[in-house]
């Protein structure tokens, strides 16, 4: 996404109710859900983070998750077939679509069945993916616990949980 | 007055007051809140003083901090309502005698951004949901912690400033991208845990001086050796003593203008009365000495909240206050100013407002090892320092104030020395166990006064020993001792030897520790102990690298000194506790598993090597195979009379447990740590032994996948039919291994029907496992077993408790250590406590019952 347009989402977000935001939404919403419920599990990663960098733009009240925030995420799976970078800074959002490791934290996944369980599911499947080792992070756990309370935050005021 | 004079030593008479009948039904309705109050101040400060990221904090750095928060916290007299299980506010029309309480909320739970606060950060919008004990948040909580708190702390909390600091270390060391090895193996959960990224320390500070001189005078103490100090670190240290002294002191008399300010208000004159009285005591202490009983209780209360406020709530006890407290106590019965009614209702609102608090556990801790308090054990009863009886009058009040409680926090410890203590002492105890169910836990003081001068104690200071967190004994006021620095699986180790370094919960192609041979090199059981030394060896190397580690960094930024101004050793030092202020420096490792690593040893030496009925690799593969399809070698593995097993008086499994504790014991003890103590070992597991069990795959003692291990030092459940061999086989172990504590979880079955019967029985098997003839083991000298705790409720009843949980929001229990509610529990430790081993006290045999579910 352009900066102009990046720009021109955050100017919307000053203007539109958050209702209307949602039915701007409604495309990002309904695969945020599939892939929260597990339907859509292949681009749970992408459609996550796809997700998060427009509500970043278009609601106000998720933005203010990123006041004074900046840290470098990498998401990846163990065989790296799925890799992807998640930059917070300055109040913006970056997503890069390959491994770098340059991170405060990385999260290595099974598949990304396995990450959607980790950030979203009730206690007992978060469990079950540590039991079965299906994830694991290195570097500063402090960051993905953020991160969980912005992807719970984002279906929250999405109404998608 | 004798200390004991006492007519009815059970005090029948005295019940539950109108008031603490009322705040007690409060307390079991309300949910725990989660309050915002101290992390909000605490980061404002540390922000404002531009705190985070700063490599060092000085003890005066936070002695500031803290003065500021304790100056700035919200006086509440009393909290006026609760949130209750449905998550909806109800009022508290009871007051308690006591102003304050730890957080601002009637239960509250306190975060700590600086240790583990910020993992409950992605459940905050969810926690009131959430399925094991939710906690209440309010929306506004939600923004503060969300964005004012913890975005500040992500790379400030003790365990990533220990995690930057290790890599530090390995600068230049071919790591990879890996965090150093000792940081993995604690995220893989399975190998070891440690508290120090959750707390301080388990310990008990000294009340006794403040009782005495009150703050002031420990104010002008520092103030004076300040002055007389020669070093510049000694000079901060008296001044932060001073520092945080002044901040307490301003607390309590916040709290009394605010008791007078609603005494103005109120036009009840009985309530007018209790304010202006609660007013006067707080203006007085813990500022001036206590002259009364009240002010004493005050004093304890007031200093507790401000210890609680600089260390997390995780295992901090309050030691022997039947001592501590006893004279302003007689004082007052004697001079007629106090009636026993009235001491039971202080002490039974003191008891609440120790309870008024919750750890804070995120989701997967409640799943893995939940259900726990704060651990605040009292300690009663005993010998003094010159060895004489020291039951008093104030040790039955404050028996019967547990007996009436029924709390979890106060975990009540009971010391009993045979032959100095009464016997009607002891059987007061065991009544009340049959009473609770669950408490209080019997501590044999013979055993445990040896196992403490055996690492270095002075007689005196071992026999002024109180009960910290679980079950661990520490000289009272000065063993600052960390009791939980290192929590072994040691299942693990024997994974690391069985699988030649690898472990099947990281994977079997993956080496973790070392290789000490294939299954199929061992030719003999003295070759596979050596490699299992060898494991274990390098597994306590690690443990203990990362608890210096996490120590080095409590050094650097987490001095505490209000508990140094509250503790033996610091003001005579000019020292903090953080840097070896204390009188008494160890640290302390629970072992976790030792039952099903003894009797898992005991069936190779037995079935592998002496029978031959199995090879090593083929107990592997049927360990593999979670014994599918091997009935008849699981049946054998399981069978006492063919293997042998710990607690059946059987030398070998009896030796092999004499072994192991001796070969733990010198490898930790080979270890000083960063304040220059020694490691001592014990035995209590808290829930860990189901929450390792959870994690780990079939041992070699029949244990399948998943299965829970044993708890503490108690032998396996279903393997000890007889309850004498199993005492006699715990009791045999030398005290001197286990100077950490020992937790041996018994259950017996209830008889209400011949009640006095039953008590003979229970005493009988208490004074049996404490018989001084037992224990010689190693030519270490006989002491008798060193503790004991029960559960004495049916079977029954805990089957029905789990299916039907709102009919028993009370049922008291032993885990192995702590009290717990049975509710509260996750359903894998309720499990376990169902099928500990029961014993009918009236033949001594373990009862049958049909395994559930």
């Amino acid at each position: 996404m352009t900066r102009l347009k990046q720009f021109f989402l955050k100017l919307l977000s000053w203007f539109l109710p958050d209702r209307l935001v949602l039915r701007l939404m409604r495309k990002q919403i309904e695969d945020l859900k599939r892939a929260v419920e597990g339907t859509l599990t292949d681009k749970f990663l992408e459609i996550l983070l796809g997700g998060m960098g427009l509500a970043l733009l278009l609601l106000r009240g998720f933005r203010r998750n990123l006041a004074g925030f900046s840290g470098r995420y990498l998401f990846r799976t163990e065989d790296g077939a799925v890799a992807a970078g998640a930059y917070f800074a300055n109040g913006r959002m970056q997503v890069l679509h390959k491994a770098d490791n340059v991170y405060d934290v990385a999260v290595t996944f099974k598949d990304p069945a396995a990450l959607r369980k980790f950030l979203f599911s009730c206690d007992q499947d978060i469990l079950a993916s540590i039991l079965a080792n299906e994830v694991s992070v290195d570097g500063n756990l402090n960051y993905i616990y953020k991160f969980g309370f912005m992807a719970r935050d984002l279906v929250h005021r999405l109404g998608v949980a | 007055m004798r200390q004991v004079s006492l007519k009815d030593l059970a005090l029948t008479n005295q019940k539950r007051s109108p008031r603490v009948e009322a705040l007690r039904e409060a307390y079991f309705r309300a949910a725990p809140e989660i309050c915002s109050e101290r992390p909000r101040l605490v980061t404002r400060y540390s922000r404002d003083k531009k705190f985070f990221g700063k490599p060092v904090l000085s003890p005066l750095d936070k002695a500031r901090l803290y003065r500021y928060v304790l100056e700035n916290r919200q006086p509440v007299v009393a909290p006026d309502h609760g949130v209750d299980r449905d998550m909806k506010a109800f009022p508290v029309k009871a007051r308690s005698l006591f102003a304050g309480s730890t957080t601002s909320h009637f239960k509250g739970v306190p975060i700590f951004p600086e240790f583990m606060g910020l993992a409950l950060w992605p459940e905050l919008l969810n926690i009131k949901e959430r399925a094991a004990n939710p906690y209440f948040l309010a929306d506004d909580d939600v923004r503060v912690l969300n964005e004012e708190v913890f975005p500040y702390w992500l790379g400030d909390s003790i365990i990533e400033r220990c995690r930057t600091r290790m890599n530090k270390d390995r600068a230049g060391e071919p790591v990879g991208e890996r965090d150093a090895p000792e940081m993995v193996l604690l995220e893989h959960l399975v190998f070891f845990l440690t508290s120090k990224g959750n707390c301080i320390s388990h310990t008990i500070p000294d009340f006794t001086k403040v009782l005495q001189v009150g703050l002031r005078g420990i104010i002008e103490e520092a103030q004076e050796r300040g002055r007389q100090a020669e070093e510049t670190e000694q000079r901060d240290f008296y001044a932060a003593v001073a520092e945080a002294m002044e901040g307490i002191v301003t607390f309590s008399r916040n709290l009394a203008r605010e008791a007078r300010r609603l005494a103005d208000l109120t036009r009840d004159p009985t309530e007018k009365i209790e304010l202006l009285a609660m007013a006067d005591v707080n203006e007085r202490v813990p500022e001036f000495p206590a002259r009364s009983f009240r002010e004493g209780l005050s004093t304890v209360w007031i200093c507790w909240t401000a210890i609680h406020l600089e260390n997390p709530d995780v295992g901090l006890s309050l030691g022997r206050l039947d001592q501590v407290l006893y004279e302003l106590y007689r004082h007052d019965i004697e001079s007629g100013a106090l009636n026993i009614d009235q001491a039971i209702e202080l002490l039974c609102c003191l008891w609440l407002k120790i309870g008024d608090h919750v750890p804070t556990v995120p989701a997967t801790g409640e799943q893995l090892f939940g259900g726990t308090g704060s651990n605040q054990a009292i300690t009663v009863g005993g010998v003094d320092a010159e060895g004489r009886d020291a039951v008093n009058d104030l040790t039955y009040l404050m028996i019967r104030a547990t007996e009436l409680m029924m709390l979890r926090d106060p975990n009540l410890n009971a010391r009993y020395f045979t032959g100095v203590n009464p016997p009607a002492y002891l059987r007061r105890l065991c009544d009340v166990n049959l009473n609770t169910g669950a408490t209080p836990a019997l501590h044999n003081d013979r055993a445990v006064i040896a196992a403490l001068t055996a690492k270095g104690d002075t007689l005196e200071q071992a026999r002024d020993y109180g009960v910290t967190g679980c079950v661990e004994p520490g000289s009272n006021g000065r063993f600052y001792g960390a009791t939980a620095s290192v929590l072994l699986n040691l299942t693990s180790v024997l994974e690391l030897t069985l699988y030649n370094g690898a472990h099947r919960h990281t994977g079997r192609d993956v080496l973790i520790s070392e290789r000490t041979g294939d299954p199929a090199s061992f030719a003999s059981f003295d070759a596979f102990k050596a490699a299992f030394v060898r494991q274990a060896t390098w597994m306590i190397d690690r443990a203990t690298n990362l608890n210096e580690a996490l120590g080095r960094t409590h050094q650097d930024v987490y001095p505490t000194p209000i508990l140094s101004s509250l503790f033996e050793g610091p003001m005579v030092k000019g020292k903090d506790l953080i840097f070896g202020g204390a009188t008494i420096n160890s640290s302390g490792a629970s072992i976790i598993g030792f039952a099903d690593v003894v009797d898992s040893l005991a069936a190779i030496q037995k079935a592998v090597f002496e029978d031959k009925a199995v090879t090593l690799p083929g107990l592997v593969q049927a360990l593999d195979a979670n014994f599918v399809g091997q009935d008849v070698l699981l049946a054998r593995l399981r069978n006492p009379d063919k293997t042998p097993k710990y607690g059946n008086e059987q030398p070998a499994a009896d030796g092999l447990a004499h072994w192991l504790a001796a070969t733990l014991d010198a490898l930790f003890a080979r270890k000083i740590n960063y304040r220059g103590g020694r490691y001592r070992v014990g035995y209590w597991t808290m829930t860990n032994h189901a929450g390792f069990g959870r994690l780990s795959r079939a041992t070699p003692n029949g244990r399948r996948d998943g299965e829970n291990f044993t708890s503490g030092m108690t032998p396996v459940s279903g393997v000890t039919p007889s309850l004498t061999k199993a005492l006699h086989s715990v009791a045999s172990l030398p005290p001197a291994l286990l100077s950490n504590g020992i937790a041996v979880n018994l259950k017996y079955t209830p008889d209400h029907a011949h009640r006095d019967k039953m008590i003979d029985n229970f005493v009988a098997s208490v004074e049996g496992y404490f018989d001084a003839a037992l224990g010689g083991m190693g030519g270490m000298g006989g002491m008798g077993g060193m503790e004991i705790q029960f559960n004495v409720t049916t079977h029954d009843t805990f089957v029905d408790a789990v299916k039907n949980p709102q009919k028993y929001p009370e049922l008291l229990v032993r885990v192995s250590g702590y009290t717990a509610y049975f509710k509260d529990l996750n359903p894998q430790m309720q499990q376990e406590i169902i099928e500990r081993t029961e014993y009918d006290l009236g033949t001594g045999q373990a009862v049958e019952f049909t395994r559930a579910g």
